[in-house]
């Protein structure tokens, strides 16, 4: 087993190349001197860490007041469109999942050929679509935009999920009496879900992460986090409130992953409980 | 089946808003994009009158470097991705399933801190003043060059550094399905490990493989934010370069068709993936159907 | 259109260049347990789709208690299914899963209540009520489905395969239990299966279907003593067949003349002329092994074959033994009536003589 012992080292130093930033991201939220981004000072003297730009953030400080204002404006942006684009994308995949046909096979190159180009095509293209329509790019272009490239995503999840959909159980419900709503509503949307939320979870990362077609689509003035951040990575003073911010969502996020899969184990032990 | 939500217009009612949606602000982009790069370029910032002058101004010799530049990186940061990638899937998929599980889930917890976030702390290492310029300057690495940052080598670390992991993932789910008692098989039959490995793993996830290279090719083609941050004036790519055309010089048909410059390298290989595949299926069912005609025969024979 | 409780008139139903349910016509008659066996892709499944609403015949009706329900949707007959792979709702209880129908119904809470927990009482799954499919083993998801498609009291029951997917201790268990719930609840069952076993223990009728056509319609032991043709015979069970053409005609009987094989009397119950070509299907069960001639009062009627033994598979409850005859390979089962050992053992290439009363065979008219 001594060659499987150097993909484990390659696998340990790939890790480890992985997470090094992460870690500088939470060094740095600490960092006293905004403009070198040094823990030292001009005499080479060590000026330890300070939780100012934390307090910056909760007391919502007028230095990091845009930021923040980005920040919001991300998480507005990610959540409409997560909404909007899960409720379009799974329409395209019941669509995709239940009729083949012509109209089917260009539906599905429609939905499929955004996942396999450069996002930089998608912000370039609607850039031009707005221009050519006169449209003052801001808010609405750029939930449009994120609302595009996440339909197919969410699309591609559901239908993953509905390949495994024995249709058996939709004709079980209308043979035993269900109309095709209640059908829907009530069977096969509660087996879908899972898949939905997946999609929707994709959905909300790639919006609130997305900084290339933002910045083709937001017109001048209207910043979302990431297009902020890479605005002030030139001359900004409070670059180390950026690495709090993100150090925060890092911790938030696990700790919201950590719960549900404590929920969800929790949940399995009880169905065990009673099962046995 | 006689429901109602099997009609015809049922199918267009359920097809319609992502059908609409994408056509409206996905199709007819690209069509726009097209039909702009054959239209000249007017100085005020607009679109000119129909005329093939942009794409004779492509082959000005900035453009040309500019996308073989792309094609020339795109192709490095594969090619390392591939090669860090394969060993890490194939250790990932020989771990016992809960580590796998912890590992697999490891690789893409970087993920749920912003990428902008994570270029600038790239940014911030590479930094003239940072530790890590400091620590090449102690060992000597980097040759001639002063500083890492702003040069092709920032893009191409950093581009391995946030593709890596598209890479893993279809090579790990490749080699979770691989029949690894295949290896000790060929052990067995006196084969070296590496010999092994390259003849029977290697070809045992080519599926996953195809993926993970066009996973790491096409966001390598369309690289932007990371040129854009740590490659300087030094390495310029096509993404930037549309982004220059399009918002700073208002050059509209240039940016359009360096767009369609940019969505051409990117559907060859995808294409050819494409192809590849097509023939592989032909030539597994072509076997398949060669060994259960000879099943039948023999079977037959056996019967009578 | 007539009196019978379920009718199929004239039913066709295609699927591009290929026939899958050709012009079939029977009717069902209220309370029966009557089964569609044949092979699969035969059309049974077809025909129990089409009673479900699942799918349109292209020509014919289907009338249930004399009402054309040919164009009703699978929502709008009383007419419920249990699927072959059950398609329990993974989202709901099995409680859930089997109100499911009368929530629909909108009956009052109560009424509900009472209904589902007497089925589940009936099936003894009263203490699983509360759990999902996924925690269920095969036989009681099977239970499940069958009261959830029971509960609402349809007018007829449509299984398609039910017990296919269980295993054979459990299968034979299902089949009582099947019976025992027909008897309960007085319902008509439909009953689409592949095994005859099955079909031939629980139904009081059985249509066998092949290529879209019913072959023959008939009750469980007339189907498997009286087959109307070499399909039919073949399907059902074992037998051997003797090809050949009557070469003369006593009163009840005749004498068949197959090729390559002496000639074989018989009982001519369809008054078969000479010269007509016939399949002699006799029963491996039927046909006697033995190491001495057949004793003298069995009569000199009977058919006696000096053979060799070539195979012999021993199966607990009997032992089949392959025998050349002629050079005709013929199969025939023996009883283990008494201890084995007590017996001379037939063994491997022993000589014996296999012999049958001609009203043993069972003689169709050839197919062209």
């Amino acid at each position: 087993m001594k060659r499987s012992m150097v993909s484990v080292m390659i696998l340990a130093a790939v890790l480890a190349f992985l997470y090094v930033p992460i870690i500088l991201v939470v060094v740095y939220g600490f960092v006293p001197n905004g403009i070198s981004m040094s823990f030292f000072g001009s005499d080479g003297s060590f000026l330890g860490f300070t939780g100012k730009w934390y307090r910056y953030i909760f007391t919502g400080h007028q230095s990091v007041r845009a930021l923040l204002q980005s920040f919001w404006l991300s998480l507005i942006i990610a959540g409409l469109s997560t909404v909007a684009s899960c409720a379009i994308g799974t329409t395209s995949a019941l669509a995709l999942h239940k009729w083949r046909g012509r109209l089917q096979s260009i539906h599905h190159a429609l939905v499929y050929t955004p996942l396999i180009m450069p996002d930089i095509l998608i912000g370039i293209s609607l850039l031009m679509l707005f221009a050519a329509c006169h449209v003052n790019c801001g808010f609405w272009t750029i939930l449009i935009a994120h609302i595009t490239f996440c339909v197919s995503y969410v699309a591609m999840t559901v239908l993953a999920r509905l390949q495994d959909f024995d249709d058996r159980i939709t004709e079980a419900a209308y043979d035993l009496g269900a109309g095709p709503w209640y059908a829907f509503f009530h069977v096969e949307l509660p087996i879908l879900l899972p898949g939905i939320v997946a999609g929707g979870l994709l959905a909300f990362t790639l919006s609130i992460d997305d900084v290339v077609i933002t910045s083709f689509v937001n017109g001048a003035g209207t910043n979302t986090f990431p297009t902020y951040v890479s605005s002030m990575t030139k001359h900004s003073r409070n670059l180390p409130s950026v690495f709090a911010l993100s150090t925060l969502m890092l911790v938030f996020t696990c700790v919201l992953v950590g719960l549900s899969k404590l929920i969800t184990s929790k949940g399995q032990a009880k169905l065990k409980v009673k099962a046995s | 089946m006689s429901s109602p939500l099997r009609s015809r217009r049922a199918e267009w009612l359920v097809t319609a808003p992502s059908f609409l949606w994408l056509a409206l602000f996905f199709a007819v982009p690209a069509v726009i994009v097209l039909a702009f790069t054959f239209h000249g370029h007017d100085i005020s910032g607009g679109v000119g009158e129909w005329s093939l002058s942009t794409w004779r101004e492509l082959v000005d010799p900035d453009y040309p470097a500019i996308i073989w530049n792309t094609i020339k990186i795109s192709v490095e940061v594969t090619i390392w991705s591939i090669v860090l990638a394969v060993p890490c899937a194939y250790a990932i998929a020989r771990m016992n399933p809960r580590w796998r599980a912890i590992v697999a889930g490891s690789i893409m917890l970087p993920f749920w801190t912003s990428f902008v976030v994570r270029v600038f702390a790239w940014k911030t290492m590479l930094h003239p003043d940072g530790w890590l310029q400091a620590c090449c300057n102690l060992f000597s690495i980097g040759g001639g060059h002063s500083t890492i940052l702003d040069s092709e080598a920032a893009v191409v670390l950093v581009s391995v550094y946030s593709f890596l992991p598209f890479a893993i993932m279809p090579l790990y789910t490749a080699a979770e399905k691989f029949d690894f008692s295949l290896l000790e098989a060929a052990r067995d039959l006196g084969a070296k490990n590496f010999y092994a490995f390259r003849k029977i793993f290697l070809p045992g996830i080519r599926q996953g493989l195809v993926s993970a290279v066009l996973m790491v090719f096409i966001p390598a083609i369309g690289s932007y934010v990371i040129p854009q941050m740590l490659g300087g004036t030094n390495c310029v790519l096509i993404g930037n370069k549309i982004f220059m055309r399009a918002i700073q010089n208002r050059n509209i048909p240039h940016a359009s068709a360096l767009a369609t410059v940019m969505a051409v390298s990117v559907l060859i290989p995808i294409g050819l993936a494409m192809w590849w595949k097509r023939r592989q299926d032909a030539r597994d069912r072509q076997r398949l159907e060669a060994q259960t005609a000879k099943l039948f025969t023999a079977e037959g024979g056996a019967a009578k | 259109m007539n009196s019978e409780f379920l009718v199929f008139d004239h039913v066709t139903k295609r699927f591009g260049a290929l026939t899958a349910v050709n012009d079939v016509s029977f009717s069902v008659k209220k309370g029966e347990f009557f089964s569609l066996l044949g092979p699969s892709g035969c059309g049974k499944t077809t025909l129990l789709r089409m009673l479900g609403g699942f799918e349109k015949p292209d020509s014919g009706r289907i009338y249930l208690e004399g009402r054309d329900i040919t164009d009703l949707a699978p929502n709008e007959r009383r007419v419920h299914t249990v699927f072959q792979n059950y398609a329990l709702f993974p989202t709901m209880t099995i409680w859930d899963n089997i109100a499911f129908s009368l929530r629909l119904a909108k009956l009052p809470k109560k009424e509900i209540e009472e209904k589902v927990d007497a089925i589940l009482d009936m099936i003894q799954m009263s203490e699983h009520a509360w759990k999902y499919p996924n925690q269920l083993s095969g036989g009681q998801k099977q239970r499940v489905a069958i009261a959830r498609a029971l509960v609402d009291r349809p007018k007829v029951l449509l299984l398609d395969e039910p017990l296919a997917a269980l295993d054979l201790k459990l299968r034979q268990h299902m089949l009582l239990e099947l019976d025992t719930i027909h008897d309960q609840v007085g319902i008509t069952f439909m009953y689409v299966t592949h095994d005859q076993g099955e079909a031939m223990s629980l139904s009081d009728r059985i249509a066998v279907i092949n290529r879209g056509r019913i072959e023959q319609l008939d009750g469980p032991a007339k189907i498997y003593e009286a087959p109307s043709s070499r399909f039919v015979a073949s399907f059902i069970g074992d037998t051997n067949f003797f090809s050949g053409e009557i070469v003369a005609k006593d009163g009840d009987y005749c004498t068949i003349r197959p090729d390559g094989f002496p000639d074989i009397r018989a009982y001519n119950d369809k008054q078969l002329e000479v010269g007509q070509k016939v399949d002699l299907s006799v029963r491996p069960e039927k046909i006697r092994v033995t190491l001495a001639p057949p004793p003298p009062e069995k009569g000199a009627s009977i058919n006696v074959y000096p053979s060799t033994v070539q195979d012999i598979v021993y199966q607990g409850v009997y032992t089949k033994y392959w025998i050349s005859s002629s050079g005709v390979r013929v199969a025939a089962l023996k009883p283990h009536s008494r201890f084995l050992l007590d017996q001379e053992p037939i063994t491997w290439n022993d000589k014996v003589f296999v012999w049958w009363h001609p009203d043993d065979g069972y003689m169709v008219e050839s197919e062209k």
